[in-house]
């Protein structure tokens, strides 16, 4: 039984708004070629948690279901949005046509965009602009007897559906691919806090997709990223062990790729991993 | 002799100002949960210089040797200061005490608070201790375009005329050859990923694993290494078989994924320039910078 300290944690209100697509123009990809890149922000009809990561048409960083961002301070980033909610998180609609929508907060995209799954009939009704409020619950969660073990923007709901195992005093949790260090791109380094930022599995090397078998990643699937330490911002430390959820698609940009919110990380050794077929958070709750 | 279109560079004028240091205004947390200042980055540093140590300064983080300074206005202006300026490039003081007085690029450091950037810039040390925070600086840039006839699979990324005709470039089986003090694997390469383009900031190598500090704890500022299966063509990331040569402009960091800032100065997919281990492969000999 894994104990932790979850009666002890708060639950505080935040907040957010459904926000436009992003678009800059065309932008260079790393082969030198333009694009006019195409998943960021905005509400996404047809693509949600579960889906693949790749192959989406002009699709970049797709983020899958509706965006959102914190408004209370000018940076996204600094909102309380975007360090206090966690992965499970339940979301609701506030206002406009699909007020009393219920949904789950699916992870945040550093750049600026906080996720969020609603059911598809409450996504036909949402306005850009809408309120959208999660119940945040999930900073502060440790692991009573596993005190090494960093736990970043997990919730108990999370926590309880990874499916975690005990064995020999260490914790093995079911993911679906192993990604070495060198992989990992964009949003290293970026930062001391780890909350509020994703990083990226580099999909700009055409061999390392097909050698590592990337293209079968999808939305919300869990990973393990070797040699990697996400308890104090994100980098390289040989011997760690960092478990995330994938939280937007594939790039064409250097250095970029699907992005992952890390929610256990150590160096000490006492988190281990098996490979399975499926773990996916639109599995764990039935997203839809 | 290796062929350039060198005679085909413009040469523009590009003005910035010197900096403060960039600071956070709350403690900095480091890798391990300690609280640190981070001192270092940029500004003045009166005894920091090319060929000096990347570690070990006390509560340094990322220390950039000498004097840092910043293109103002607007994103245009700045953008031009910091894309078209090229490492060996020369750098006049416009304004102050030390007005007229000549110095030459020697790296460049992004990534810092605020969306700062800093043109690392060696001066001479009775220079130096005339410069005041607010010179204007003005770079004679020339290097962007800079392209190899006979090695088109090879990009130069910001680096100067000045440079190129003194870090011992060479030819060998086809390839271009170019000395380095180090070949830094791909584990150890961080924050910089992803970002763009190219000619701006910079690569940081991670000094928090103890075995990458291990690796790395020799290196000196100006050093210029190799950065093994990455790719600095058109943004920065990971390609197999990739290089990216660089210039050591900053020191080692606490900071996670952070550390030793390398500005590219040459890149290639598939190993059309390869790298060729030498000691002292470092920018204060080849500058003849002396002590500043």
């Amino acid at each position: 039984m894994l104990r932790d300290n979850r009666e002890r944690l708060l639950m505080v209100a935040v907040q957010g708004e459904v926000v436009p697509p992003s678009t800059g123009g065309y932008r260079t990809q790393w082969d030198g070629h333009p694009k006019l890149a195409l998943g960021m922000g905005g509400i996404k009809y047809n693509l949600k948690i579960g889906d693949s990561c790749f192959g989406w048409a002009s699709g970049d960083h797709v983020e899958p279901g509706v965006t959102i961002r914190g408004k209370e301070k000018e940076n996204p980033s600094d909102c309380a949005l975007a360090h206090l909610a966690c992965i499970g998180n339940e979301a609701a609609v506030v206002d406009g046509e699909a007020k009393g929508a219920r949904g789950v907060f699916t992870g945040r995209h550093a750049g600026a965009d906080d996720l969020v799954w609603l059911p598809a009939e409450a996504i036909e009704k949402l306005s850009i602009g809408d309120k959208v409020q999660v119940k945040s619950l999930g900073v502060g969660l440790k692991l009573l007897d596993y005190p090494d073990v960093r736990v970043n923007k997990c919730s108990p709901r999370l926590l309880d559906s990874l499916g975690i195992k005990e064995k020999e005093g260490r914790l093995v949790v079911p993911v679906v691919k192993e990604v070495p260090s060198f992989l990992m791109g964009s949003g290293i380094g970026f930062g001391t806090m780890t909350e509020p930022v994703d990083y990226d599995i580099q999909t700009t090397d055409p061999k390392a997709v097909k050698k590592y078998e990337l293209e079968s990643l999808r939305l919300g699937d869990i990973v393990c990223l070797k040699d990697q330490l996400c308890v104090n911002g994100r980098g390289y430390y040989k011997g760690a062990f960092t478990v995330g959820v994938i939280i937007h698609g594939s790039s064409d940009f250097s250095g970029h790729g699907p992005g992952v919110n890390p929610v256990l990380s150590t160096k000490d050794g006492r988190l281990g991993v098996e490979l399975v077929k499926r773990a996916n958070i639109a599995d764990f709750w039935g997203l839809k | 002799m290796v062929k350039t279109n060198k005679d085909r560079l413009l040469e523009i004028a590009v003005v910035g100002e010197v900096v403060h240091s960039a600071v956070e205004p709350l403690y900095v947390t480091g890798w391990d949960g300690a609280p640190t200042l981070g001192l270092g980055r940029g500004g003045i540093i009166y005894n920091v210089k090319p060929g000096d140590p990347c570690f070990g300064w006390a509560w340094g983080d990322k220390v950039e040797p000498g004097v840092s300074a910043d293109g103002t206005g607007n994103d245009g202006q700045k953008g031009s200061f910091r894309n078209f300026s090229c490492v060996g490039n020369q750098v006049k003081i416009m304004k102050g005490e030390a007005k007229g007085e000549a110095g030459v690029v020697v790296g460049k450091v992004g990534y810092l608070p605020g969306g700062a950037h800093h043109l690392v810039l060696h001066f001479k040390k009775e220079t130096l201790e005339k410069v005041a925070i607010g010179d204007k600086v003005q770079v004679r840039s020339v290097g962007v375009g800079l392209e190899f006839p006979e090695h088109s699979g090879v990009r130069a990324v910001g680096l100067s005329p000045q440079l190129l005709d003194v870090m011992g470039l060479n030819e060998k089986g086809g390839k271009l050859t170019v000395p380095v003090a180090k070949v830094i694997p791909p584990e150890y390469v961080g924050q910089g990923s992803g970002g763009a383009p190219a000619e701006s900031s910079n690569w940081d190598v991670m000094t928090q694993s103890p075995d990458a500090v291990e690796f790395l704890k020799e290196l000196r500022l100006g050093d210029i290494v190799c950065l093994k299966d990455i790719l600095t063509a058109w943004g920065r990331g990971y390609y197999e078989g990739a290089y990216t040569m660089g210039v050591v402009s900053c020191g080692a960091s606490v900071r996670m994924g952070q550390g030793l800032g390398v500005t590219t100065i040459l890149t290639c997919r598939e190993g059309e320039a390869i790298p060729v281990l030498k000691r002292g492969a470092n920018i204060a000999e080849y500058l003849k910078l002396g002590g500043g």
